[in-house]
């Protein structure tokens, strides 16, 4: 874990600070014949027996804080430092801009931890919505050197639902989609923004124009998994509109016509079949163009479809078989 | 009720490497190096791992049960008196003693930082180890637990605070499976909280909005599995669920075994031996592990066991 400054000066043991004299260090006591124990080292072993020590005594002085920002450091999960750390930030009533400021720089190293986040989370629901768009801003900075982080997207969403700032964010999303189409937690986020902004009136004002965004992001490359559940989610609880819609099977047909990578095209065909579209003579055509030889013989539409996802998605064949035999009957 | 050993009768695993996995746990089993300092808190889960692996691998009579026993048993938080019951505490299990504080006159420190995920493991590694669960006091610990559950029925891991999310949903359905007694907690709740869960592509995300996950989805699979709201095989017996989209959620589950054989936890992203246990966990839930590529999944695994040279 990197310690910044204090990692070019050599450690001072505890026992050695005066400042720390006063106070006998409780070591961990494990018990007889402990699983799994760990070689700790003398840094581990003594910083945690003087926090035993000061977390018995109830101790909430700045040395304590001092402390557990060591404690962190050796042990950034430890749950138990954490939230001694906020009960002497409260006591000590601490800047919590402050506070900010050392979270900013340990998550950095540490940005898959539970824990900072939690602890970031605090601070920021203390600080209020005036903090709301320096985490936007910092959640940005961590996408910047990983643009799919998970507890950074659950901590930007929660600033957006609890502090505000959803002005900017289907533009973040466009921007995000830009640098990297396949973010499969972009699309996420989008989906969130276009579900739950309050500034953009609901899935069913803004689904006609981002169904135009999800055409086009497929058109651009077929085999992106992510634009396509995008698409089939703009209409979750109403799969008639899905069927209905006729660009969702105009931009199947394209992809197929393309002889592109087919597969996901293939299984929104096969989605919209299961449903009782209609397809046209020229879908068909489109998706038996596409067969490998030898070409499937069914003659049920639909079940032909899983015959060639068979042949083109052999990963999944024994899925696509399986398919076969929860089509509903066709007309 | 031995069959023969699967890795004697499965040509496609001679290159598992059985011998040298058991040594490998053995050798965490008995020391933990320096690195794993980091990982203090979770020590519990960590034997967890190291115990499960070996039952796998048949190989547990290379540790001494009772022991083991002895130790997770000595992790139980319990109160400091019958008669002084802090109210609010969660009395579970602590993962480790970074957590567990010796008794002492200053009433102010809190003692008991017993946490929901250590509890599942501590509970799990007993029941691994063969010791009966009915000798748990669970009464107070169920009881407790309930008071973790939040008004939208996720669950917070610890009660001075933490993050809530679908994991602990698990661990607290897990523990009262194992227990034997779901008075610790409302799975109707429950239920309502993973539901909001799944994502518009049929997985699930660690809390509702989320990008969906394969160990988010585990999570919300098992737990419904476990709290009886989802019948064993689905798939197989051609049975209906009504409260998750079972066909979106298959797909999207599906869709996750890449070309290279082994399998995402989330769209677009590389593969990840974890989620052929989150993933492929999911799957034989619902009946349709016989969809995953088994031969595809095997190799993608064999090229993730270290070399050793011979």
């Amino acid at each position: 874990m990197n310690r910044g400054v204090e990692e070019e000066r050599a450690r001072i043991p505890m026992s050695q600070r005066p400042e720390w004299a006063d106070i006998r260090p409780v070591p961990q006591y494990d018990g007889p014949n402990p699983v799994v124990p760990i070689a700790y080292t003398d840094e581990f072993s003594e910083t945690m027996d003087y926090f035993r020590a000061v977390y018995l005594a109830d101790e909430r002085s700045p040395r304590a804080l001092q402390l557990t920002k060591e404690a962190i450091f050796l042990n950034s999960g430890n749950y138990t430092v954490w939230q001694f750390r906020r009960l002497i930030l409260d006591a000590l009533n601490v800047d919590l801009h402050e506070e900010l400021h050392f979270v900013d720089q340990i998550t950095k190293d540490n940005s898959k931890n539970y824990q900072i986040w939690h602890h970031r989370r605090w601070v920021a629901e203390k600080l209020g919505t005036q903090i709301a768009s320096k985490e936007l801003e910092f959640t940005r900075e961590i996408f910047s050197q990983d643009a799919k982080n998970y507890h950074a997207w659950s901590h930007r969403q929660w600033v957006l639902q609890a502090l505000g700032g959803w002005e900017n964010e289907l533009a973040y999303c466009d921007e995000l989609l830009e640098d990297d189409i396949f973010n499969n937690s972009a699309w996420n986020q989008r989906y969130f923004v276009v579900t739950r902004s309050p500034l953009l009136g609901g899935l069913e004002v803004m689904r006609d124009s981002e169904v135009a965004f999800a055409i086009k992001a497929i058109l651009a490359k077929p085999e992106n998994e992510s634009p396509w559940r995008y698409l089939h989610g703009l209409y979750k609880n109403d799969v008639n509109s899905l069927v209905n819609d006729p660009r969702v099977a105009s931009v199947c047909l394209d992809v197929l016509l393309d002889k592109r990578d087919c597969v996901h095209a293939l299984n929104m065909v096969l989605d919209l079949l299961s449903h009782h579209h209609q397809p046209s003579n020229e879908l068909k055509d489109a998706v038996d163009a596409v067969s490998p030889d030898p070409k499937p013989s069914d003659s049920n539409f639909a079940e032909r479809v899983c015959s060639i996802l068979q042949l083109v998605d052999p990963i999944r064949a024994s899925y696509w078989r399986w398919r076969k035999t929860s089509i509903p009957a066709q007309d | 009720m031995e069959d023969q050993e699967y890795w004697e009768s499965d040509p496609e695993l001679l290159d598992f490497d059985r011998d040298r996995h058991i040594y490998y746990l053995l050798m965490m089993y008995q020391l933990l190096p320096s690195p794993y300092q980091g990982q203090e808190i979770n020590r519990l889960t960590l034997a967890y791992f190291v115990i499960s692996g070996l039952d796998i691998l048949r190989a547990l009579d290379r540790i001494d049960k009772e022991a083991v026993i002895n130790w997770v048993l000595s992790l139980q938080a319990h109160p400091r008196n019958d008669s002084t019951l802090e109210k609010g505490q969660f009395y579970g299990f602590h993962g480790s003693r970074s957590s567990q504080f010796q008794s002492n006159n200053n009433g102010a420190a809190i003692l008991n930082g017993s946490h929901l995920a250590s509890t599942y493991c501590a509970l799990a590694i007993l029941k691994t180890v063969g010791y009966d669960l009915s000798l748990i006091d669970s009464e107070l610990l169920l009881k407790s637990m309930k008071d973790l559950q939040q008004p939208d029925g996720c669950f917070m891991p610890i009660h001075t605070g933490g993050e809530t999310d679908l994991r602990f949903v698990f661990c607290a359905a897990a523990i009262c499976s194992m227990l034997g007694n779901w008075n610790g907690m409302d799975r109707e709740k429950a239920k309502e909280y993973i539901v909001n869960c799944q994502s518009y592509d049929g997985g699930f995300g660690l809390i509702p909005g989320s990008e969906s996950h394969g160990g988010a989805t585990y999570c919300a699979v098992a737990s419904l599995k476990l709290m009886g709201f989802i019948e064993e095989d689905l798939l197989s017996k051609k049975a209906s669920c009504h409260i998750i989209n079972v066909p979106l959620l298959l797909d999207w589950s599906l869709q996750k075994q890449a070309q290279d054989g082994g399998f995402q936890g989330r769209a677009n992203k590389p593969t990840d031996t974890c989620y052929a246990f989150w993933v492929g966990g999911v799957l034989r839930i619902l009946g349709a592990d016989t969809f995953i590529n088994e031969s595809a999944l095997r190799g993608f695994l064999s090229t993730c066991q270290s070399e050793t040279s011979n």
